[in-house]
């Protein structure tokens, strides 16, 4: 297999701009991916192929987990243009011009090397089989919603199963990356600025119905 | 063999049956002579950029005899194809075609692509009881995935999108070779979308009032609701609508019990008794006992539970539209007053 990086997003998004269009399965054409800023090349894999597939068998990236193939348990969790996404919900060849994010592309600093190190810290891992699946989700919601709530971090993790844990040291985890964080933007008004922000829709949203 | 340079508007009018001729397999062809692997029969994904080019890709992969999938968010589809639930030689994938994922508001209806996911409908302030309801769809996962148009087309019976629609009134929009079309939703589920059609946008009036969208079953984040209850309110129109879903094939209208509500509610103030809470649950339990067909029996629990939980949940709904006057000391309306996620 073959990786090229890709020149940045705009690389990525034009080599699949003119690859696209349609594709059939002689094995002898191919698309690529942009996985963790690679353009990777796919040949011979099936049209029919899910994109956790054709990660984990055509490309040998293996950041991402293979178990339920039902888009339920979140252990293939990716970022597919930026937001959360079971790879294996995804027809790989449908996802030629996005930018595929595995666990192994999140970055070696900020927030990603944060999770990865409370994870360990705080001893989310047992078995490790759901951990890239939860790193990923969980640097997606604390990037989205840096101060998320108990509930709120319950809610964005529940597509993500962890049969080890319990799931307490993985909460734990979470609240320990918020609070480094936290310690680190405080001060930061723009920041505190957002948050609030957040939290005046959340509760203006999940109020009762409207009034009389 | 994967096209290039057919998303080119010039390249594509005019030469898409071309390019399907080249693409797809003659019909002929056995389904053995192409390779089945973890990906199933599928041999050719077309991925159209306009609803007029998906229209012509569809109609010439249709005419070609080819089994077609329309491909949105794949949250259904393509775990189906993986374990053979569902097979298709082609696939029509619509994830560029970004007309389809436009919302839009008119002076009385809101239009709502196909293309629009969960997570874009859970942060629509012009439609905060939609919006509720699809915060509790799946997972952040199939929520970012997941798409309206999906939900039309896979039709679950307890699909929480379908409940609040068919309470919403709601209107299909389909485009096909024909041109475009507009069916209300009931006649859409049941007649099933025409092979060479697409559907482009679902279209319901602005909320007049509360709407509450409640549902039951296993863990949300990975199972279906099994019973689902939208009950949405126009205060001008002085009219409420129940739609219960999960009990029949598709959801079902609860007529009886939107009658009794316009006789019983206070239209002035929203009032209504306790009394009157508790017979609109019993209403929906004695519709929901004669809804046909029903589902089958089976993992999602006896139709007697569902009949309940149905009544159980309307109630609830119900009570959470309105302003319910005190119940009488010790009296079961309050457990639906008291609301709570079921």
């Amino acid at each position: 297999m073959t990786a090229v990086p890709a020149d940045g997003l705009d690389a990525g998004a034009e080599g699949a701009d003119r690859a696209g269009g349609a594709a059939g399965a002689d094995g002898g054409e191919s698309y690529r991916l942009n996985v963790d800023g690679f353009l990777r090349t796919v040949n011979g894999a099936s049209i029919g192929d899910s994109l956790l597939t054709v990660l984990r068998d055509t490309l040998g990236v293996t950041a991402v987990k293979d178990a339920c193939e039902q888009g339920r348990c979140g252990a293939c969790s990716v970022l597919l243009d930026g937001r959360l996404a079971a790879s294996c919900t995804v027809l790989a060849a449908d996802a030629d011009g996005t930018r595929v994010v595995t666990v192994a592309g999140l970055g070696g600093a900020g927030l990603a090397r944060a999770v990865r190190a409370m994870f360990l810290a705080e001893g989310a891992v047992q078995c490790g089989f759901c951990t890239p699946g939860f790193v990923v989700a969980v640097t997606d919601l604390l990037t989205r919603h840096p101060d998320a709530d108990e509930e709120e971090i319950r809610e964005a993790l529940a597509g993500n199963i962890c049969r080890c844990t319990g799931y307490g040291r993985i909460l734990a985890a979470v609240r320990a990356v918020q609070a480094e964080r936290g310690a680190l933007r405080s001060g930061d008004a723009h920041s505190s600025g957002e948050t609030q922000r957040h939290g005046e829709t959340q509760r203006h949203s999940d109020g009762g119905p409207d009034g009389w | 063999m994967f096209r290039r340079g057919s998303d080119r508007a010039g390249a594509v009018h005019g030469p898409a049956h071309t390019v399907l001729a080249a693409v797809l397999p003659p019909a002929a062809v056995p389904v053995g002579v192409v390779p089945v692997t973890a990906g199933g029969t599928t041999s050719a994904m077309f991925r159209p950029r306009t609803v007029g080019e998906a229209v012509e890709m569809l109609a010439a992969a249709h005419d070609s005899g080819a089994a077609v999938a329309l491909l949105g968010g794949g949250t259904d589809l393509v775990p189906a194809l993986r374990s053979g639930e569902r097979a298709a030689e082609v696939v029509v994938a619509l994830r560029r075609v970004l007309e389809l994922r436009v919302r839009g508001a008119g002076a009385d209806s809101l239009t709502i692509g196909a293309g629009v996911t969960y997570t874009d409908l859970a942060g629509w302030s012009l439609s905060p009881g939609l919006a509720r309801a699809a915060r509790v769809v799946g997972s952040v996962q199939i929520r970012n995935t997941g798409t309206v148009g999906g939900a039309l087309g896979s039709a679950r019976p307890a699909g929480d999108l379908l409940t609040f629609l068919t309470a919403a009134d709601a209107e299909v929009l389909t485009t096909s070779p024909r041109g475009s079309d507009r069916l209300p939703l009931p006649r859409f589920l049941a007649e099933g979308l025409a092979p060479d059609a697409l559907v482009t946008a679902v279209r319901l009036a602005r909320p007049g009032g509360p709407q509450v969208y409640l549902k039951i079953g296993e863990r949300q984040a990975a199972y279906p609701a099994v019973v689902s209850c939208a009950v949405l309110v126009d205060r001008v129109r002085h009219r409420l609508t129940c739609a219960v879903g999960g009990v029949g094939l598709l959801p079902a209208r609860m007529e009886a019990a939107e009658r009794y509500a316009r006789d019983e509610v206070d239209w002035s103030t929203g009032t209504v008794s306790s009394a009157a809470a508790r017979r609109f649950g019993d209403l929906v339990v004695e519709a929901a006992t004669r809804i046909t067909p029903a589902l089958p029996a089976g993992p999602r629990g006896s139709a007697e539970y569902r009949w309940h939980a149905a009544g159980v949940l309307a109630g609830r709904a119900f009570a959470r539209c309105l302003h319910v006057t005190a119940p009488p000391a010790s009296g079961p309306v309050g457990d639906f007053a008291a609301g709570g996620q079921p």
